[in-house]
């Protein structure tokens, strides 16, 4: 796998955390001034790698080469120097500063003291060439739109001389028209010299600009070579080992059930006229991209957001659902999309928080019951499958996965008649994978009505009974079993096609 | 071990401490140097009482010494009116102003930390109107005598007040580890976010401290009342309300909210004491107590910060 002209090469790197080894003996060489996909499921160790080799993490084994030296990269400001930056999922910048500043706040051109405001603009002007950006140099950051945001970071990298510019999802928030100028850049740059590590979710995208591109699977790279003999569906049997038409569960043919919940006409400042029922014992799966809308419809369901029109009906009753307390009282649970954030208590023990919202109801006189709790709590422990030393072990000892797991006994304590589920496996491993799959067909056996949102077209798919495609906010497209990947993938960029339409 | 280190290093601080200055000083462990030491801090267990809880919902209340001073004020007012009983007057006061607090912090997102500063500037000039610019004395003197008597009258050596603030602080301690409210309290201080989805209402779980700190202020209010028989707009100084916020620190209570105990805040105020009380008995010169004090502080939100790392 050496090769010549490699930028970066990387031996036989590892890394773990705790017990999870997010990156196991990866070998790798990046052809300098080539577009270079990194791909993989969710959790199988891009953005771990592609932090080693930007110095935000350092490797527990192995070594990394830049243009032949090894280097041992102990911070990104040292990766920096050496030519190498990233680009983060978030941006990272100043909002209330110019744009012209950002670019050159590490390094600012200056005489004395004082900015060399001259010097400054023409390096701008210099930058803004190369590119073929124009942006405003003196635009408050804050006032532009993402993917001009993008652009800033961009020219924040080139203008320190860099080799190596790291992009993670760079496209993931942005519309139709920016990430084709992203392409044009991203080619622009590579044509300098410069070379990209692309990190991306969009397989024709890394197809269509990469020149050569690395499949990652469970921390291990599975292949690397030249893009152009991949294809989407090469891609994805790489990354997943297991081809895409695996159905995972027979579906339950649900849709002839009483309604659970209808929602219907539902709008605020992320949605508009949104309308669909769920049955009961029914999963229905909401797919889309990243920001279309998908997280905000479960957020106005569970009233964590507000509802400016529309009305919610659960078991054919009218609901003013203004708060998660009140949606819980009405038997609605929803598990949110990043658990370390929004569901759970990392310092706190497995217990409390598997039992938190039923304390109340658990207690005796509003003092709690330890004995009766624990019991409980062991139960629920045991029905999730959870893999625990002591339940009063905190949560933030846990894995991802068994993290994941807490947040599905704490509803199967609530017991709802409608449960959401907001990415439930992102950044969970296989074997924790299949068990949420198994928790949520069974409680979908018993009756629950569950709304099931993911990123992975796959698992949508495999899970669901009936998917919906939210593009910008509205339902674009209903399907049904069995789902036809293509039709279902060209929603999601808000064309529908086909008759399975609805 | 890290772990363990984190946990119970001030109880490691604390029993060092002890068995050093019980070898330095022969009078250390009298006791009547032990009564003292307690006496001393009766105020400040309660004011670390309501910090730690505070802390543990992720929230500071600066306030407290304004609030404790404005408790005494209008005790001494409430007492001059209604004899003995106007000492709940006074505890109902403090409950009162916490409740103004909380209500205007929570209903305006202002950050707690500024908006309890600009609570403390508004109820120390609420103290002055209520003291007329001065001073306020009970005058009846047989009241002032059993309000004295309460509070500093002795029962097995120790003062009232300790009994009165070590109840206080058990109250407190059980009631947030043993109730629902108290689960609350961790939940909203640790991940206010993911408890609102997990169908709590922080803003009312946080009224509620800011309440029981306001409770725990009054209550030091009426206890200078009592001990003085007078109350001013100097009552109590902010230093008490940094003091207790610093004891909650150094007893192991994380300022990033959600863990804790309230035995910590207690331990943290005696290990203050113990500190004082030793230097004293072993003749250091008082000057350099408070930088002694101010950089054991330091030291504590250091390990703490280190161990979170360690352990990230």
């Amino acid at each position: 796998m050496n090769s010549p002209t490699a930028l970066v090469q990387l031996h036989e790197i590892s890394k773990s955390f705790g017990a999870t080894k997010a990156v196991k003996n990866v070998s790798v060489g990046l052809p300098a001034a080539q577009i270079i996909g990194l791909v993989g499921e969710n959790g199988a160790g891009k953005s771990t790698l592609a932090k080693m080799i930007a110095g935000v993490y350092s490797a527990d084994e192995g070594v990394i080469e830049f243009d032949g030296e090894p280097v041992s990269f102990k911070s990104p400001y040292e990766a920096l120097n050496t030519g190498v930056s990233m680009m983060a999922q978030e941006i990272m910048l100043i909002p209330d500063a110019t744009v012209e500043d950002n670019i050159f706040s590490g390094k600012m051109p200056a005489r004395g003291m004082l900015p060399d405001r001259k010097k400054i603009r023409s390096e701008f002007e210099k930058l803004n060439n190369l590119t073929g950006f124009a942006l405003d140099p003196d635009a408050r950051v804050s006032t532009l739109r993402l993917a001009d945001q993008q652009k800033v970071e961009i020219m924040r990298s080139i203008s320190r001389n860099t080799k190596l510019i790291i992009m993670d999802e760079p496209s993931a928030s942005l519309t139709v028209d920016e990430v084709q100028r992203l392409h044009h850049t991203i080619k622009e740059l590579a044509s300098k010299g410069v070379t990209i590590l692309l990190i991306s979710h969009f397989l024709e995208e890394v197809l269509d600009i990469t020149q050569t591109v690395i499949v990652m699977r469970d921390g291990e790279v599975v292949r690397t070579g030249p893009t152009n003999l991949e294809t989407v569906d090469s891609l994805v049997s790489g990354m997943v080992g297991r081809s895409l038409e695996t159905r995972y569960f027979e579906s339950q043919s649900a849709s002839n059930n009483k309604v659970a919940l209808s929602v219907q006409n539902v709008s605020n400042s992320f949605l508009t006229n949104i309308s669909f029922d769920i049955h009961e014992g029914e999963i229905l799966g909401l797919a889309g991209l990243i920001g279309s809308g998908r997280t905000e419809i479960a957020r106005a369901i569970y009233g964590a957001d507000r509802i400016t029109a529309g009305q919610l009906k659960i078991g054919g009753q009218l609901c003013e659902i203004s708060s998660p307390s009140t949606a819980i009282k009405n038997g609605i649970f929803m598990v949110p999309e990043s658990r370390k954030e929004e569901g759970l208590f990392l310092e706190a023990s497995i217990l409390d928080n598997l039992m938190i919202s039923t304390l109340g109801e658990r207690a005796k006189r509003k003092f709690i019951s330890k004995s009766a709790t624990e019991k409980a709590a062991v139960a629920l422990a045991e029905k999730v499958d959870l893999r625990y030393n002591s339940i009063h072990q905190s949560a933030g000892s846990l894995s991802g996965g068994n993290q994941q797991k807490i947040l599905f006994g704490r509803a199967i304590e609530i017991a709802p008649k409608i449960l959401i589920v907001d990415e439930p496996t992102r950044g969970v491993d296989i074997a924790a994978k299949r068990a949420i799959h198994e928790i949520l067909i069974n409680l979908a056996k018993q009756g629950i009505a569950i709304l099931f949102i993911s990123s992975e077209i796959e698992e949508v798919l495999g899970v669901s009974d009936r998917v919906l495609v939210i593009h910008r906010g509205k339902v674009q497209a209903e399907f049904t079993t069995p789902f036809d990947q293509t039709n279902v993938m060209a929603a999601f960029f808000g064309q529908t096609t086909g008759e399975n339409n609805g | 071990m890290v772990e363990k280190l984190r946990n119970y290093g001030i109880v490691a601080v604390f029993a060092t401490l002890f068995i050093i200055l019980s070898f330095a000083s022969q009078s250390f462990l009298s006791p009547r140097n032990g009564a003292n030491i307690l006496d001393q801090s009766s105020i400040l267990i309660i004011l670390a009482t309501t910090s730690t809880l505070c802390i543990i919902a992720g929230i500071f209340d600066l306030s407290i010494a304004a609030v404790g001073t404005g408790s005494a004020i209008m005790t001494v007012h409430a007492v001059n009116q209604f004899g003995l009983a106007g000492m709940i007057g006074g505890i109902l006061f403090g409950a009162l102003l916490g409740y103004i607090t909380g209500i205007a912090i929570v209903s305006t997102n202002v950050s707690n930390f500024i908006g309890t500063l600009a609570a403390s500037f508004t109820y120390r000039g609420l103290g002055l109107i209520l003291a007329s610019g001065g001073m306020v004395t009970i005058n009846n003197p047989e009241t002032a005598e059993t309000m004295l008597g309460i509070f500093e009258g002795r029962l097995f050596g120790l003062k009232g007040a300790v009994y009165v603030s070590l109840t206080f602080a058990i109250i407190v301690g059980l009631a947030l580890s043993k109730t629902v409210w108290g689960k609350k309290v961790y939940a909203v201080g640790g991940n206010a976010q993911a408890a609102y989805l997990a169908g709590i209402r922080p803003n009312r779980i946080l009224i509620s401290v800011y309440v029981v700190s306001g409770i725990g202020a009054g209550l030091a209010g009426v206890i200078y009342a009592g001990r003085y028989g007078t109350a001013a707009t100097n009552s109590y100084s902010d230093t008490a309300a940094f003091t207790a916020i610093a004891a909650a620190v150094v007893g192991g209570v994380s300022v990033f909210g959600g863990t804790g105990a309230i035995w910590r805040g207690v331990l943290g105020i005696l290990t203050f004491a113990l500190i004082g009380n030793g230097l004293n008995l072993l003749g250091v010169d008082t000057t350099y107590q408070l930088t002694i004090l101010g950089l054991l502080i330091f030291a504590a939100v250091a390990a703490d910060q280190i161990f979170r790392r360690k352990k990230a």
